[in-house]
């Protein structure tokens, strides 16, 4: 496609540049006070911020336990595809985790819509809110949200104290030069629009399981 | 034609008459302060949040040409088209052009208060496209056909029952006013749609100039099936929405939802940064960024109040505001309604139509308190009162009453004179019950109100005998 035309872009650029020629009315003072409570053990903390949020957090000794509790989940499902993502690991663990169900890898584009759970890696995870990070790379574009339940497989070393440390790992792994999305994501999709009732489930899963535990390999 | 200012004042006093609606506006209300104290809690230092967080929008406001430019550079070096609107209009042409050019049909839309603000829902069903808010508060009063009541809860004035109603009516597949039942049949309703859109629209809470990212935050996961779905993703934004680190959001995505709706962090924040990469194997063809101005040059250019333009729209200062707990979101008449909505929609659309909205203000700052980017809010509200009365759009008689105050004040013999006058003649019009009719001055307090009691002496006279009985 042809680059866009903005007849608007240096008449705007030109009033703001013309607005800020008169400096702001009043100073601002520089804080460098703490903003957040000092953090405990990461694995403890991520679990409490688990609970609170309503993430399924299973805590394991080894990637393959972790793989057998996932494939408890799944026996547990409807008939219908299991969307993995397409990640060497995932291959290997695949026919644990379908357990019996037919897959629909992710190199094959977006979740189906019959889709009755998404299996994907992740980021980096963030102890003080209990939330993991995705990208395009986790499954791609719609892997956290098409299915009812989405299950992400974690390792320890994954696990960062807050959300500051998160963003500099991403920085460092490049997360955002090289993904065209970077999902935050703490517990199940909700809504609490009817009369400020709590209802999970809105659009995106209703279940959010973290299988975490050391990267055995 | 009745003006903005008469309807304010006719709405008004039929929403504060209406005891149903202010019992849900309470109960509503109530809820988001309890969750509220407890997000509070969660910091260590809130105020030190606050400050930091205006540090930042302090820094990105006034270098907002900087910003921006950085970046739309990035989004541009993904393949991201970045369309600099200059009002409404061009903002929806551009986006009616694009659907058009792509035999769009269908649209799945999430919560965005920048495109309530250029009526964007309404420009493309003009061109016969279909449009779906996929939040469901949005949802909700769009199948009613009104604008939304709040701008994080739209539907906080509907009762479960009235929902129920009106999805029997207009879904048909459900009877019930199980909160439950309700979501799941919006949830049905709207994954058709999902499915079917060829566009995905969407607004941003934040442009992250260091990565050419917009961040938006979610707890449904609507905005999440919106990217990813259709082939097109088109975000309107402020431009005052840019922030200049990926790592301010550290700060921001907690503070957003603890003043939002007292959570320690929305479920789904979501960051784009462009159409779906080479190495990407789900995602939208097209990624484009509407940066919208409408107004807020102009706002900028005001030294003294371009600290409005810090606002992360996260509907605090609404819930401390004890004339919205009152009259509600539809009396403002405004997309942005509240004190943040008196201040800006002056400088949006015109002080001569909504300099009103700064009267609807008891100044007690509330506002200002519960802000988390720290905006004197109560201050402005003042500041639009003076710019009103500078451009002579309060009545005469206005100024004259003021003039005449401060002569009376200036002088204590004539405070005595002018006193002792108005309390004889107030007692005499209230003791023959002609308050509230148009021989009484004060009719437009005693219209509303009991009359006062009147003392027979001054508070000086008063004041003088009590210091004498103590002698």
């Amino acid at each position: 496609m042809a680059q866009t035309e903005n007849p608007g872009r240096e008449a705007i650029l030109g009033r703001i540049r013309e607005a800020l020629t008169k400096p702001a009315a009043h100073h601002v003072a520089k804080t460098t006070d703490d903003i957040f409570f000092p953090m405990g053990d990461p694995i403890e903390e991520f679990q409490k911020q688990c609970a609170i949020n309503n993430t399924e957090f299973l805590s394991t000794t080894s990637v393959d336990a972790s793989a057998a509790a996932i494939a408890e989940i799944i026996s547990g499902l409807p008939a219908g595809p299991i969307f993995l993502q397409d990640a060497p690991i995932l291959r290997r663990l695949s026919p644990t985790l379908l357990n019996g169900h037919k897959v629909q890898w992710s190199t094959e584009g977006i979740p189906a819509e019959e889709s009755q759970a998404t299996i994907t890696l992740a980021e980096t995870l963030v102890a003080a809110t209990g939330s993991v990070f995705v990208s395009s790379a986790c499954g791609g574009r719609g892997a956290a949200v098409v299915a009812p339940i989405h299950i992400v497989l974690a390792f320890t070393d994954q696990l960062v104290p807050d959300l500051e440390t998160a963003f500099a790992r991403l920085r460092e792994q490049g997360t955002p030069e090289q993904n065209s999305m970077i999902v935050l994501i703490t517990g199940s999709s909700r809504t609490a629009d009817i009369e400020k009732i709590l209802v999970m489930g809105a659009h995106g899963p209703r279940r959010f399981v973290v299988a975490l535990s050391p990267r055995s390999e | 034609m009745t003006t903005a200012a008469q309807d304010f004042l006719r709405s008004a006093a039929e929403k504060s008459a209406n005891l149903t609606h202010r019992h849900i506006l309470r109960k509503g209300i109530d809820t988001y302060n309890t969750a509220v104290n407890r997000g509070l809690s969660r910091f260590m230092n809130w105020e030190a949040a606050r400050q930091k967080c205006h540090e930042i929008k302090f820094e990105a406001i006034n270098h907002l040409d900087r910003y921006l430019l950085e970046f739309e550079q990035h989004v541009n070096e993904r393949g991201g088209h970045i369309f600099w609107a200059q009002n409404a209009e061009d903002a929806r042409k551009y986006i009616t052009d694009l659907a058009k050019r792509h035999n769009v049909r269908t649209i799945v839309k999430s919560k965005s208060m920048v495109t309530e603000e250029i009526h964007l829902a309404a420009a493309l069903e003009a061109q016969e496209i279909k449009v779906f808010e996929t939040d469901l508060g949005e949802f909700i009063v769009q199948l009613r056909g009104e604008p939304p009541y709040h701008i994080v809860t739209p539907a906080m004035h509907l009762t479960r029952d009235d929902i129920a109603a009106l999805f029997k009516e207009k879904l048909g597949d459900v009877d019930t006013n199980d909160p439950q039942e309700l979501v799941a049949a919006a949830r049905r309703a709207l994954r058709k749609a999902f499915f079917s859109a060829e566009m995905g629209i969407t607004g941003a809470n934040f442009l992250i100039a260091d990565s050419g990212m917009i961040a938006i935050t979610t707890n449904e996961g609507n905005a999440d099936l919106g990217v990813s779905l259709p082939k097109i993703h088109v975000a309107v934004v402020g431009i005052e929405k840019v922030v200049p680190r990926l790592q301010d959001l550290a700060l921001f995505w907690p503070v957003l939802a603890t003043s939002g709706t007292g959570q320690p962090i929305t479920c789904y924040n979501t960051l784009i940064g462009g159409p779906r990469g080479p190495k990407e194997f789900a995602g939208p063809e097209e990624f484009h960024v509407v940066l919208l101005d409408n107004g807020r040059t102009e706002l900028l250019a005001d030294p003294e109040q371009r600290d409005a333009l810090h606002c992360i729209r996260c509907g605090a200062c609404l819930n401390a505001c004890p004339v919205y707990r009152t009259v509600g979101g539809h009396t403002y008449g405004t997309t942005y309604s509240g004190p943040i909505g008196s201040v800006l929609t002056p400088h949006l659309r015109g002080i001569h139509e909504f300099n009103h909205l700064s009267y609807a203000s008891s100044l007690c700052g509330a506002c200002t308190d519960v802000c988390p980017v720290k905006i004197d809010l109560h201050h402005h509200l003042l500041h639009n009162r003076r710019n009103a009365v500078n451009a002579h759009e309060r009545p005469g008689s206005e100024g004259s009453e003021f003039k005449m105050f401060r002569w009376v004040m200036q002088s204590p013999a004539r405070l005595a004179t002018f006193g002792a006058i108005g309390r004889l003649a107030m007692r005499m019009i209230y003791g023959l019950g002609l308050a509230g009719t148009a021989l009484d001055p004060t009719r437009k307090w005693t219209k509303m109100h009991a009359p006062p009691r009147i003392p027979k002496k001054s508070f000086r006279a008063q004041w003088k005998s009590s210091l004498a009985e103590k002698k």
